[in-house]
């Protein structure tokens, strides 16, 4: 108690402390204050204000907005992109599986995902953590996705990738007051990031730390910018929302592979339809030992991991 | 399942694939080398000579006889990457033809130097190589297999491996998820003469999130902010 009332003793410190954050406080107003997208029409500015919830958007106004996402990255990126709108496949649920035995802690689906999703070069948004881990050892609180060895695999060690698990019972869903995420027939978890008000309450009631809060604009050279995006998925994104991974969903719906899966050089990811009992994600379901990751959550997450 | 013995493959079909005409292309290789007095020189020439032959080269007109093994209960269909075209010295009959076959178990020194680190000693070129064949392997059964289909050779020992290939649990399909399944073959990803996949550098970290520092040392609880809050306090 008394160390608490004595305050004036370290009161200097903390002051000064105080003074820098309330002029931190103040630039940052500033900086806010500007038009996050910069050099907008008053139309195009108009409409974004009053543009409604995706779900509750009709084909028309969806196409509308596509088109102003297109024209605010030309705006901002001086990139062409194509941003769609391609609806899920009837009689698909995506589901992944990582051997772990195979994986080599290379982090080529990290850099590969960085790329695919617009991230910006330095910011620390990425979607995908490879954890390393002792040989043995289960523990996620002793992992550490910060490693940096010569090479990898370090003798002794074990990698495990980690991102959005799109559980079939999402915790992040239930936690939304606006409604701004919610899973889509195909299984993957998605954030209508113009409707997203960036409370990050999903952030915390997420168990994977998959979500993440982008507090600065993405740095991307215009010539590395991927110009394939969908609304839910990769295009570009207002500061200030919570973004996660979304399997790609652009290149998923359309048949490929998510980005991360067709980096991974040692062919540890696998990835497929659910519900169809003749693909790759179904025999590894049926014939290895699976487990998932604090499945004692009851989240029902969709990504399984093995080894053999 | 490995099918009936001798169901798809008849003994005079053997015989003919054995006895291929050996190709007169190939036979100019050899009298380079002997003229030429110092084995570099003579290693450099043969290898100009099997480059330039080798972007002439023909496919050998017969396709190896269908094998004994006709894949596994209820596998899908895949088709696989081409492997040929990656091979520098294929097709080996460029130099082989003209050279007596010798089934003596050594190590090769020249051309093919370095060690078979494959089977720790357990097996040599002639397991997997034809000896008669020259541009095929073959598999346990001796059985020329195309150097395209190489999981065919591997999966003769590792079967649990090939099985799991094929349905997708091991191995890696090339570009969609839906539609044909195209695959890498074994040999795309395992150097055979060396199967281990070898370590190599990771790429960077990511960077190091606000707040938290790591210094080499410095446990990661230790470095969260409230740790260094309270040591701030203590002092």
């Amino acid at each position: 108690m008394s160390s608490d009332t004595g305050s004036g003793d370290s009161g200097g410190k903390f002051d000064k402390a105080r003074r820098n954050f309330l002029r931190g406080l103040g630039i940052g107003a500033a900086t806010v204050a500007q038009p996050a997208w910069g050099g907008q029409t008053f139309q195009d500015a108009f409409a974004d204000f009053f543009q409604k919830d995706y779900r509750r958007m009709s084909a028309d106004e969806i196409e509308a907005a596509l088109g102003r996402i297109e024209r605010k990255a030309q705006d901002r990126y001086g990139v062409e992109i194509d941003c769609q709108n391609t609806p899920p496949q009837p009689g698909v649920v995506y589901g992944y599986a990582i051997n772990i035995s195979r994986c080599k802690g290379y982090r080529d689906c990290v850099h590969a995902c960085v790329k695919e999703n617009n991230l910006g070069r330095d910011s620390q948004v990425q979607y995908i953590r490879v954890l390393e881990m002792d040989q043995g050892d289960f523990n996620l609180e002793h992992s550490d996705h910060y490693y940096d060895p010569e090479t990898v695999p370090v003798e002794g060690k074990h990698y495990m990738p980690v991102q959005c698990m799109q559980c079939d019972d999402p915790p992040c869903v239930k936690a939304c007051p606006v409604e701004a995420t919610w899973m889509e027939p195909d299984g993957i978890v998605v954030v209508d990031y113009d409707w997203c008000i960036g409370c990050r309450y999903c952030m915390a009631a997420c168990p994977y730390w998959a979500r993440h809060f982008n507090w600065t604009d993405p740095e991307i050279p215009a010539e590395e910018m991927n110009t394939n995006t969908h609304y839910l998925g990769n295009r570009p994104r207002p500061r200030g929302v919570v973004e996660k991974c979304h399997f790609c969903i652009h290149r998923s719906r359309k048949g490929q592979q998510p980005a991360c899966m067709e980096a991974c050089p040692t062919g540890a990811r696998i990835f497929g339809n659910l519900l169809d009992p003749d693909s790759e994600i179904r025999y590894v379901l049926a014939n290895k030992q699976v487990f998932r990751l604090k499945e004692d959550l009851g989240t029902e997450p969709k990504f399984w991991y093995f080894s053999d | 399942m490995i099918g009936d013995r001798g169901e798809s493959m008849s003994p005079g079909k053997t015989a003919t694939n054995r006895k291929r005409p050996r190709t007169a292309q190939a036979a100019v290789v050899n009298p380079g080398v002997v003229t030429v007095g110092t084995v570099w020189a003579g290693l450099a020439a043969c290898a100009l000579c099997v480059f330039w032959l080798s972007a002439r080269a023909q496919e050998p007109a017969e396709a190896p006889a269908p094998l004994r093994f006709e894949g596994y209960p209820g596998a899908p269909s895949v088709s696989v990457v081409p492997r040929k075209s990656e091979l520098f010295f294929y097709p080996c009959e460029q130099c082989h033809a003209a050279m007596e076959p010798d089934p003596t178990i050594r190590t090769l020194d020249t051309m093919h130097d370095g060690e078979i680190e494959h089977g720790r000693g357990r097996i040599w070129c002639l397991s997997c190589h034809d000896l008669e064949n020259r541009n095929y392997l073959k598999t346990l059964l001796n059985e020329p297999v195309d150097f395209d289909e190489a999981h065919l050779v591997c999966g003769g020992c590792h079967a649990n491996r090939h099985k799991d290939w094929y349905f997708g649990a091991h191995g890696k399909r090339v570009a969609n998820w839906q539609g044909e399944r195209t695959l890498y073959n074994c040999t795309h990803c395992h150097n055979p003469h060396s199967p281990a996949i070898k370590a190599r550098a990771p790429k960077p970290a990511p960077p190091v999130r606000a707040g938290l520092t790591l210094e080499p040392g410095i446990e990661h609880e230790k470095s969260a902010i409230w740790e260094t809050q309270k040591e701030h306090e203590a002092e």
